[in-house]
């Protein structure tokens, strides 16, 4: 008989201050050794299941419940916190705000410490779990110097450290690149293999192919559908779009996009006659430019830049994704191309206007990707009229229901969703006027229902004449919206062309 | 060359630069006294290779102190001269001491602060406490780098020429954050068996080594005789 692992029986359960329920009645057993997806929308109740099994619920964040948790053979709602740290580990979806040391040994000596083990047993431990996920590189650095991917193997090794039975992952790839997603997946895959109860909550489904025994359905706080992972995987397009899941698998013209491959020669691009112009765009962020007065740099400076586009055309009016692995330089070209390098010399030319320095903000615009550092004001409207220059309360009230936002206009930005929160500030950016619009991954950790309303937003703001241009991991993202694709590798242009159908 | 010195005397060099800023130096030889111990943590910053930071501390430091020295004297007067006053004053009183708490943030891992005040036999509350307060420095410089990149880019960093506003606009969202971050890092940190009834163990094995007791002698010195001169004479 198979031994097991998690049982979850009839419960219900409600956030304090919450009106709905966001469980109900959900029953669910899950096998020592197995590997279980979790899938559906946003506020389906998938981190919530997470948190029951963790123990979070009832313990941390109150609330109503009935029904019992069983995990191993133990009542959660009897079970102090700490008592499960060696049997529980949980790996959480923002790699920021997980880690409590400051350096990455310390980090992962800290859930053992916690539980008192012999320090000798702790240094060994570390040993073993570092040449296990390949983590040597890693060990003795700051965690503030890690890069979002790395910083998640770290919180890996460390749930891991705890050498718990079962592990739950909560969206575990929403801050990760094409590459560290594979890291992940191989870290999942050696978990399976020492015979670890696994539980993932996810969007990203495509890169758990293969590795899951089963996948359970969830929609509004219920338990609606289970297939097993090789039933799942056979499910068609039109299948998963139905239940608003993202697809179970990529296609392979997308798979060769991220794939990082060698590229030969340099990149070479043809005049456009209607575009936006960018022009010597060196940045570099180890030489400061100045030496005596002002050095410029050029293409010669070669191999100490960290960007460098000496010339490219954007055609006016589309979308363009912007791909290439984290630490390649997306987010540099984007932040010099905003005006928020002020050392980087790059000029936009648009309609013969050139656009130097600070003038390059106010052209451009970016929306970060935590939208919540990039809202001040106390309601919806003020943060539009913010933006604007001569404060127009009739234009504003029309960008507003242009983004659906008309009905939330006196509400405080704080107080609304994630996704309408991003709309807001959209909203500010089409208020400043900007003819050049980025963003910075705005899909990470959506559900496909939002990802497609932000790929609806893109080409209708392309449409309405600006120039979109988003960076993004996201396939399905580059799918449903992108006119053309910019690869950056190592700061350079590596290729720019059309999506081919 | 790196010093490695021992959390507690790191607390213990805190304790004592702090004490002496609150005693006003008036005679010579006690500013030759402060200025030397002011040095100590800029020496350590240099050993520790956070050469930006120590030339930059040195810098501010140097300048107030000349000011201080050249042009200030008690019957200043003026708009200008009351604000240099206030700048050298701030500057020449408290930089000591924020030289080196920065010294000690830098330098001190988090695993190596709660075994030091462990040893120390300080409550645990106190102590996880303290290690997030630590924890938070750097965070709160990330989230205010990204505000102010989000405040360029909408043009209100002067907040429309309202103090308020700019004040306000940089604090709202910088709150919400670390509110957040602060609940997440909380959620994360019990799941892995912090706040435990467990005696916490550490990896870190602490030794006071003879740089330690040369520091610790030399600043209990220095104390000594702000507080003879001071108070005693």
């Amino acid at each position: 008989m198979m031994q097991t692992a998690v049982e979850i029986r009839n419960v219900t359960y409600r956030y304090k201050g919450a009106e709905a329920e966001c469980l109900d009645n959900i029953s669910l057993t899950v096998n020592a050794g197995e590997a279980l997806l979790l899938c559906g929308a946003s506020g389906s109740g998938k981190t919530s299941v997470i948190r029951l099994i963790n123990g979070l619920i009832p313990h941390y964040y109150h609330g109503d419940m009935t029904g019992n948790v069983i995990v191993n053979g133990r009542d959660i709602a009897k079970t102090e916190l700490y008592e499960l740290a060696g049997i529980v580990g949980t790996v959480f979806q923002n790699p920021r705000s997980q880690f409590f040391s400051i350096d990455t040994d310390g980090e992962i000596a800290f859930g053992p410490e916690n539980i008192g083990l012999d320090p000798k047993e702790i240094i060994s431990r570390t040993e073993v779990i570092a040449k296990q996920m390949k983590l040597e590189k890693l060990l003795g650095r700051s965690l503030f110097e890690l890069s979002g991917g790395e910083k998640q193997r770290i919180a890996c090794a460390s749930v891991a450290a705890l050498l718990p039975d079962i592990i739950l992952l909560d969206e575990p790839s929403s801050n990760l690149d094409w590459e560290t997603i594979g890291q992940l997946r191989e870290i999942i895959g050696e978990w399976k293999r020492q015979g670890k109860t696994i539980i993932i909550s996810e969007h990203r489904l495509w890169y758990l192919k293969e590795l899951m025994d089963r996948v359970v359905y969830m929609d509004d706080g219920n338990i609606v559908c289970e297939w097993s992972g090789a039933e799942f995987e056979n499910l068609s397009e039109e299948e998963t779009k139905a239940m608003k899941l993202r697809p179970a698998a990529v296609k392979e013209q997308y798979a060769q996009m991220f794939e990082e491959k060698a590229d030969s020669g340099t990149f070479v691009q043809t005049e456009v006659s209607d575009g936006i112009l960018l022009r010597d765009f060196y940045f570099s962020y180890h030489r400061k430019p100045y030496v005596i007065g002002k050095k410029r740099f050029s293409a010669a400076d070669g191999e100490a830049l960290n960007l460098c586009i000496p010339k490219l055309f954007l055609p006016k009016g589309k979308v363009i994704g912007v791909t290439g692995r984290n630490g390649t330089g997306k987010s540099t070209f984007l932040r010099c191309l905003c005006g928020l390098e002020k050392d980087c010399t790059g000029i936009i030319v648009s309609d013969g206007k050139e656009y130097k320095k600070k003038h390059r903000i106010g052209f451009s615009y970016m929306v970060m990707q935590d939208v919540n550092h990039q809202l001040f004001t106390d309601s919806v409207e003020a943060e539009i009229l913010l933006s604007m220059k001569e404060k127009d309360e009739e234009k504003c009230h029309a960008i507003l229901d242009d983004l659906g936002l008309l009905a939330y206009k006196d509400t405080h930005p704080m107080a609304l969703s994630g996704g309408q929160k991003q709309r807001v500030a959209i909203a500010s950016a089409v208020a400043a006027d900007a003819k050049l619009l980025l963003f910075d991954e705005p899909t990470s950790g959506l559900d496909y229902a939002h990802m497609e309303k932000v790929g609806e937003l893109l080409k209708q703001l392309a449409d309405s004449g600006s120039t979109v241009l988003v960076s993004t991991h996201d396939p399905e993202l580059i799918e449903m919206c992108c006119d053309y694709i910019l690869r950056i590798h190592s700061g350079r242009v590596a290729s720019f062309s059309k999506k081919s159908e | 060359m790196s010093l490695k010195l021992d959390p507690r005397t790191k607390l213990f060099m805190i304790f004592v630069v702090s004490a002496v800023v609150m005693m006003s130096a008036t005679t010579p030889f006690l500013w030759a006294v402060r200025i030397a111990m002011t040095m100590v943590p800029i020496t350590l910053l240099i050993l520790e290779k956070h050469y930006a930071s120590a030339f930059r501390f040195l810098i501010l430091y140097i300048i107030a102190l000349f000011l201080t020295f050249r042009f200030l004297s008690e019957q200043s007067k003026g708009f200008l001269m009351a604000f240099l006053v206030g700048y050298c004053s701030i500057i020449v009183q408290f930089m000591p001491a924020m030289i080196t708490a920065w010294y000690v943030v830098r330098t001190t891992k988090i695993g190596e602060f709660v075994s030091a005040m462990q040893k120390m036999h300080v409550p645990d509350g106190i102590t996880i406490s303290l290690a997030v307060v630590m924890r938070f420095f750097p965070t709160i410089k990330e989230e205010y780098a990204s505000i102010r990149d989000a405040m360029k880019m909408r043009g209100i960093m002067l907040g429309g020429g309202n103090a308020v506003r700019m004040i306000e606009f940089r604090m709202i969202p910088l709150l919400f954050s670390c509110v957040n971050i602060g609940d997440e890092l909380s959620a994360a940190a019990i799941t892995r068996g912090l706040g435990g009834k467990v005696k916490r163990t550490s990896v870190e094995t602490l030794k006071m080594g003879p740089a330690d007791h040369l520091l610790a002698a030399l600043f209990t010195a220095a104390l000594g005789v702000f507080v003879v001169f001071k108070y005693v004479k």
